[in-house]
């Protein structure tokens, strides 16, 4: 397995040096960085660009200048992000593109203007209204406008041809993660919660083409060995994201499998694809988001995601399924009462955890996830 | 001999009243309730002439009499959040269980608009899907830059249109257009009333109790289309003008000190706020929000209408609303700028601090900030309250004495 | 078949020692909890008390925050000890209250006392035993006789804020406007209560419920929990030591089942 190995460590040695790989790249191609806030950017704009689009899903670290722009009650994700960017952190990318799903990131991106204005600020609002075709024509109206600022920055145009080449990339990355999704159920103990999302947040941190060969093969080197037992309990994950390793890790000390996650970080990322068909690139990723669903930034009168939750634990072969819940996150706390209810209908049991990127300490998430493990059997 | 007519604010209690009564009756009458939020484009419900009510407001004023705890308990045990803004937990509580002193009909549809935060999305879904009934949503992009782009004003219009579609299935009427612009007429003349009243604000003294803007406010979010409303803002304007023309200040020994109140009010403290502001003679001679309501287009104009809703405060970026706050705090000739850190309110309080910072830069003007909810009563402090608003007032001594002594007075 | 529950907290140590997954044979608990010298001491007292020395002992599972540094077989989370805890006490049980001096839980268990769901507060002090502790200093009493001081209450003072920060600012405001010392600490025992029991409302309590942890002791504490409920809430006997109880009836089962594996 030492093939798999070499793809392990380059992955993990991605994540931990991010700011790295910014300046190799910079050198190598020079061309520039944009950083993608979460949740949800349009980076094949980014790619058809021939610039590389890097993940900004906050950091460990202790907030002491944002506290300027939030008060305590601000979720770590703008909290963590902010700070680094007011460090300087993010200077070396050209710019970053800053949705507004929620409160939090609208604000965000407005302090941002202010409080890094060394790091060009480009706006995205996606629309709400997603059953209309006007939402479509109007958010293709916004990916047409961050494409000329990402032809003023990068200093090319960026034609047709790019664009659908970098919707098929991104479509086939999004492919290759869902088989790895899959084959994952088939190696609980290789492929662990910090391993799976080590395998998933890596992609991140690189070109996507290049993301997708490395998964490729270690499906490939995978698939080669037998599939392996899980003693223990499988788990769904759900919420906007489930890190740090060490929060990780208290899964697997618990005999937890990860069979599965609705996770805005991870597989929210990739269920869906760009639909083909004769529309022009721009409006056809406008109308992704129009496909998309189970989010709770993707407004629903019928709130699916509680169906589609318990689909997957049911699909998944799942013991249970384990709310990683943002802390703060007004918009994932509204749908927790309704997914709290249909699983319980289900008979599929529930445990509820308060994330935090910054937290110091696992403690009391640890107590929890035993208490469950031990609670399903 | 003729009756003395009502003052504005006897009229406006009935008002209210009223809209409670007609809202239960309708609902009785098995006619379609709906609920809205706080800056909807209401033109189009008024238009099809149906009741509306507006949970907002039935929130602050369960929390201004004391009854909130109760119903945001109903909503935490059914496992709401406590981080979650409590307008929208004593919304999704009611619905559990209608325990309220005022009797809310519960909504057959639900109109939201994001204009003013995007809690309101999750509020709004979250009561559709538990009553299963129509969302009828105007989704206002939120604007980064001064100016909304066009194809945001292109896409909340076609929203309009989806709007009209589903009141007529709602409804079984057909829209018209004719009422339609009678109703954009007649909210222009309300919202003229309202900006001549708040700016009755701007007089020294201001004979305009701003504790009283906020509960006129009311009838300006929930019947801004309504004739009556701008019967009752016209007679407050008389009134004020009156006082204005007395030279009288809002309290009889006169007002000491001027101030902003930025954010929503404290509504579980609202007494004790207005006691402690009266002590002081401290007048609240304008604040940030009732500006809100300010909607003014061309009768039928679409695109007017568009843009006038999306520009609302909360929906406007940090350069338009500094520069609304700085223009206000000229205009209005204020001492200090008192800031309600609300913590049901993330879209206000996240850009306070750089909002505070870039007014100070070019006013000068104190600024003190206290804790506080729009409407739970477990996150205040009368304590901490007192203290900031002393230490504002102190602040604002002090410059007085050192223009005096520059010789600036 | 000897076993012994240690339940290692954060502000105190309690051992309890089994015989044949039935007999108390002792207990002990000892008000200074892990990184200190309480673990052992009350380790070594609870041998002591049963005429006992450590080989005797078949099987030890630790419980509580210290768990996983005391030396033991196994450990298990709290939840899942004290539920069996209690359910050997009180079999009819439904609902667990814990109350602890850090942290607040709610667990509904099933017959048998396995853990059918749970809530926990760890976070905040103002539903835990820590702003008792707080709030009776402002009072000049010590905590546990902050009952018999509300006891005496007539009319119950509003704390309403839930930060313990303001509370203590609002209590040390009432009591400078001569508010009775008994009104206020009925008040504060009020407070602590509504806000456990929005914990508790979250997990859906079905009667019988039980209360457990320090703040059980106090008996104003478990009938305004009745009251914010409004079903039957009962104070667990000893609540202090479910939790080292449970552990030492998990050891049991856990021994058992090592021997029938053996067979």
């Amino acid at each position: 397995m030492s093939e798999y190995n070499t793809i392990l460590e380059k992955m993990q040695w991605v994540v931990n040096h991010p700011g790295q790989v910014v300046e190799d790249y910079l050198k190598e191609r020079k061309r520039p960085v944009i950083g993608c806030v979460p949740e949800y950017c349009p980076e094949e704009i980014v790619y058809a660009a021939g610039m590389l689009p890097i993940g900004m899903w906050g950091a460990r670290t202790t907030i002491s200048q944002a506290t300027s722009y939030f008060p305590a009650f601000a979720c770590s994700l703008v909290q963590s992000d902010l700070e680094l960017g007011l460090r300087g952190v993010y200077d070396l990318l050209s710019a970053v593109i800053i949705p507004s799903h929620c409160d939090h990131l609208k604000c965000f991106g407005q302090d941002w203007k202010v409080a890094v204005p060394q790091v060009r600020f480009i706006p995205l609002v996606h629309p709400n209204n997603r059953g209309l075709e006007a939402a479509v024509t109007y958010l293709a109206g916004e990916y047409q406008r961050i494409r000329r600022e990402l032809e003023v920055v990068g200093r090319l145009p960026i034609t047709e041809d790019e664009l659908n080449n970098a919707i098929a990339v991104y479509n086939e990355h999004r492919r290759t993660m869902r088989e790895f999704t899959a084959v994952v159920r088939d190696y609980p103990v290789t492929l662990n919660a910090r391993v799976r999302h080590l395998v998933i947040k890596s992609g991140y941190f690189m070109d996507k083409a290049e993301h997708t060969a490395l998964v490729r093969e270690l499906i490939a080197a995978l698939s080669a060995a037998p599939v392996e037992a899980w003693p223990g309990k499988k788990i769904v994950l759900t919420g906007i994201m489930a890190e740090p390793d060490e929060f990780l890790k208290l899964f697997t000390e618990n005999g937890l499998a990860v069979v599965a996650d609705d996770l805005a970080q991870e597989s929210r990322q990739f269920r869906v694809d760009v639909p083909d068909g004769p529309e022009d690139a721009l409006t056809r990723m406008a109308r992704r988001w129009q496909n998309m669903s189970g989010c709770p930034l993707l407004i629903d009168p019928d709130k699916q995601r509680r169906f589609m939750l318990t689909e997957l634990a049911k699909e998944s072969g799942a013991d249970g399924v384990v709310v990683c819940m943002m802390k703060f996150c007004e918009m994932e706390e509204f749908d927790y009462p309704f997914y709290k209810r249909t699983l319980a209908e289900a008979g599929i049991p529930l445990l509820h955890l308060e994330l935090d990127v910054n937290s110091p300490s696992f403690e009391s998430a640890r107590t929890r996830i035993q208490s469950f493990a031990e609670m399903l059997g | 001999m003729s009756e003395k007519p009502p003052s504005a604010k006897k009229m406006l209690n009935q008002c209210i009243t009223q809209h409670f009564i007609d809202a239960a009756t309708a609902k009785a009458k098995g006619e379609p309730v709906g609920w809205a939020t706080s800056i909807f484009p209401q033109e189009f419900c008024e238009t099809m002439g149906l009741q509306m009510v507006y949970p907002e407001n039935f929130a602050a004023i369960i929390a201004a009499k004391h009854g909130a705890q109760a119903i945001l308990d109903i909503a935490e045990g059914e496992g709401y959040d406590v981080d979650i803004c409590s307008y929208a937990k004593l919304g999704l509580g009611h619905i559990k269980e209608q325990i309220a002193e005022i009797p809310l009909p519960l909504p057959d549809f639900v109109c939201c608009c994001n204009n003013i935060c995007n809690t309101v999305l999750k509020w709004f879904e979250n009561i559709a899907t538990e009553l299963n009934i129509p969302l009828l949503l105007i989704d206002v992009p939120y604007n980064h830059n001064y100016e909304p782009t066009p194809h945001s004003i292109a896409y909340i219009r076609a929203q309009f249109d989806k709007i009209i579609s589903q009141l007529e299935e709602i409804t079984g009427r057909s829209f018209d257009q004719n009422r339609f612009e009678e109703v954009m007429r007649t909210s222009n003349r309300v919202s003229r009333a309202w900006k001549k009243a708040i700016d009755m604000g701007r007089t020294i003294p201001a004979p305009l109790n701003g504790f009283d803007s906020f509960n006129f406010m009311a009838l300006i979010v929930e019947a801004r289309g309504n004739e009556q409303t701008a019967v009752v803002f016209e007679k407050l304007v008389e009134e004020l003008e009156e006082k204005a023309a007395q030279g009288e200040s809002c309290y009889p020994e006169g007002e000491k000190y001027r101030f902003m109140w930025d954010g929503i009010a404290c509504w579980p403290y609202v007494g004790q706020n207005m006691r402690s502001f009266k002590d002081k003679h401290i007048n609240i001679v304008t604040s940030t929000f009732p500006d809100a309501w300010l909607l003014m287009y061309e009768p039928g104009n679409l695109d007017e209408l568009a843009r006038a809703y999306t520009m609302v405060g909360n929906n406007a970026c940090m350069e338009f609303q500094a520069d609304r706050r700085t223009q206000s705090l000229r205009e209005f000739n204020v001492d200090g700028m008192l800031f309600h850190i609300n913590r049901s309110c993330k879209v206000m309080d996240f850009m306070q601090y750089e909002q505070h910072r870039q007014v100070f830069k070019r006013t000068g003007i104190p600024i003190a900030t206290f804790d506080g909810d729009q409407a739970d009563p477990r996150n205040f402090s009368p304590a901490q309250f007192e203290t900031r608003l002393e230490a504002l007032t102190e602040m604002i001594d002090q410059r007085k004495d050192a223009k005096a002594k520059r010789g600036d007075a | 078949m000897i076993t012994a529950g240690a339940d290692i907290g954060s502000s105190s140590s309690k051992i309890l020692i089994l015989e044949d997954g039935e007999k108390i044979l002792s207990a002990v608990v000892i008000p200074v909890g892990t990184g200190s010298s309480g673990p052992d001491r009350a380790f070594a007292q609870a041998l002591d008390q049963a005429g006992l020395t450590r080989d005797k002992l078949g099987y030890i599972v630790a419980t509580g925050y210290g768990r996983r540094h005391f030396e033991a077989d196994r450990q298990f989370s709290e939840i899942t000890c004290h539920a069996r805890g209690i359910a050997w006490l009180m079999p009819e049980a439904r609902t667990i209250i814990d109350i602890g001096g850090q942290d607040a839980k709610a667990i509904r268990i099933e017959p048998g006392g396995s853990v059918g769901s749970f809530i926990m507060n760890d976070k905040c002090a103002a539903g835990t035993g820590r702003f008792l502790d707080v709030m009776s200093r402002v009072l000049e009493v010590d905590v546990s006789e902050l009952a018999a001081l509300a006891d005496e209450s007539k009319q119950e003072a509003a704390i309403s804020s839930t930060c313990t920060v303001f509370a203590e600012s609002e209590v040390i405001s009432q009591l400078a406007q001569a508010a009775r010392r008994e009104d206020v600490a009925a008040g504060v025992i009020r407070s602590v209560v509504r806000r456990c029991a929005g914990l508790v409302k979250r997990v859906g309590p079905e009667a019988p419920v039980v209360m457990t942890g320090g703040v059980s002791l106090n008996p104003l504490a478990v009938r305004f929990m009745q009251e914010e409920l409004s079903i039957p809430v009962m104070a667990a006997s000893r609540p202090q030591l479910t939790g080292a109880l449970g552990a030492a009836l998990l050891a049991a089962r856990e021994l058992s089942k090592l021997k029938a594996g053996a067979l």
